[in-house]
């Protein structure tokens, strides 16, 4: 078995059992090879069935919102990226952080099982196991090994903060990441195209739209208790398949989570029809980064939210004419 | 037939008459507005006002829906920064529509379609002016049907 997933088990065990904390939050393997689903753990008889491979890709931080109203104490398994959404929800207010104890996980990245099948490696598949960035396949028939991160979902290609910010026991050695970061290559492919290419490419993309509202369900921080889009007073729950209803919905939904975007890519992995819905939230991060100075979604936790603060001498794109303004 | 007479109705440029949503913070612009009246300034009877507490009032539900339902062209007039009756309120505007208004070009809208103009209330002068500069910026543009709701028709 895999040395992070034992000693998981055994620190799930020792908090337990010496009542550091009530519950645990972690991941079990179902029962295809990349199955493995969240689940909320409070007996120690249960602690030998976690585990940690490259398909604990699900975000733990989000079910902090509902246990912590169930429990007093939680021990959680956080990447790098679950950790930034962490960071903000005690932000946001959305958890008390006194009541969490974080067990942190260094993460090589996570394998998109979509690619997988796309190479057809998937018949027969038992097993995929990872260390850094070797990859073995324990099919029926024998095992195949691979080397680099081909297999990894987009998002983690570009990730920026592989090892967790916050913790407070680190189950592995950190992971350096070498490669140059390219952060913002994709907004500035879309802001060249000319105006009406984008109109019709990000109308193209919309319209594939089904108003699952996974993306919004899977961000850690569309953490509301009643969305607007759940409210049906407000009217802009509709479920119409017009492209002016998909437009509302995805401007709207980008722009809520605006300044509070930690950039984990999870909107566009679950989207079932593969819209590139970060691209939305790059672009707002990269203008608040180029405006409001540089805010990293969210390492600092004592920094506040850029749109819940403001400057008096803040760039003002809108007094062009300068008449009767205060200057 | 509806159909036919909104095809008509767009076919010509002459014929376009845009619609205008401006909403108005009632502390400076509106009051800017009303300036403008009695001062027998013109402006355009393509901006429709709809008076809102502060500038930051409007969220950008507002400008999507009013671009859904028929609006050619949307602006938020405000107080100047640093004039806000709440002291801070068109900070946060700012801050806010800098990135929407950033957001909705992005995804391939117009900047002339989309406007914050700041406006006290001793500038009916400029109340007109903006509005006429953004009918012209609207019509040069001509008719489009972005953000519209397909299933909208112009009344006649």
């Amino acid at each position: 078995m895999d040395k992070t997933t034992v000693r998981m088990q055994q620190i799930a065990l020792q908090t337990l059992a010496n009542g550091e904390v009530d519950v645990i939050l972690g991941w079990k393997k179902g029962d295809e090879w990349y199955d493995s689903y969240p689940v909320v753990i409070n007996d120690i008889n249960e602690t030998a069935e976690l585990i940690w491979d490259a398909f604990c890709v699900n975000n733990l931080s989000k079910y902090l919102i509902t246990e912590l109203k169930k429990n007093l104490r939680i021990g959680v398994f956080l990447k790098g990226c679950d950790s930034l959404a962490f960071n903000q929800l005690v932000i946001d207010n959305r958890i008390d952080s006194e009541r969490v104890v974080i067990f942190g996980l260094p993460c090589p990245g996570m394998i998109d099982p979509q690619k997988v099948k796309h190479a057809g490696l998937n018949k027969g598949l038992l097993k995929v196991e990872r260390t850094g960035d070797k990859i073995v396949f324990i099919t029926k028939e024998g095992v195949k090994e691979y080397i680099g991160r081909s297999f990894d979902y987009d998002k983690c290609l570009n990730c920026r903060c592989p090892n967790p910010v916050v913790s407070k026991y680190m189950l592995s050695d950190a992971v350096t990441r070498t490669d140059e970061e390219q952060y913002f290559p994709d907004v500035t492919e879309i802001e060249k195209m000319p105006l009406e290419a984008r109109y019709d490419y990000w109308t193209k993309q919309f319209s594939k739209c089904i108003k699952c509202y996974a993306c919004r369900n899977i961000c850690p921080l569309c953490s509301c208790e009643t969305c607007v889009f759940d409210n049906i007073a407000a009217g802009v729950s509709s479920k119409a398949d017009a492209d002016c209803e998909q437009q509302f919905f995805h401007i709207i939904r980008a722009y809520h989570v605006a300044g509070r975007c930690v950039d984990c890519g999870e909107c566009s992995r679950v989207c079932p029809v593969g819209i590139p819905l970060e691209k939305l939230n790059r672009k707002i991060i990269k203008d608040i980064n180029q405006l409001y100075g540089d805010y990293t979604a969210d390492t600092d936790i004592a920094k506040s939210p850029p749109l819940g603060t403001y400057k008096v001498d803040d760039f003002d794109p809108f007094d062009g004419s300068k008449q009767g303004g205060k200057k | 037939m509806s159909l036919k007479l909104e095809e008509k109705a767009i076919s010509s440029k002459q014929q376009f008459e845009p619609l205008i949503v401006a909403f108005c913070c009632n502390w400076c612009s509106y009051a800017g507005a009303d300036l403008a009246g009695t001062s027998r300034l013109n402006y355009p009877a393509n901006i429709k006002i709809i008076k809102v507490p502060c500038s930051c009032r409007v969220s950008p539900n507002f400008v999507l829906r009013a671009f859904q339902r028929g609006a050619d062209g949307v602006i938020i007039a405000g107080c100047h920064p640093g004039d806000c009756h709440y002291s801070t309120g068109n900070y946060f505007t700012r801050r806010r529509f800098t990135l929407f208004a950033n957001l909705l070009e992005y995804v391939g809208i117009e900047r002339e379609k989309f406007k914050i103009e700041w406006i006290s209330a001793a500038e009916g002068n400029k109340f007109a002016t903006v509005m006429n500069e953004m009918l012209d910026s609207i019509n040069k543009l001509g008719p489009s049907r972005k953000l519209r709701d397909g299933r909208w028709i112009r009344q006649q």
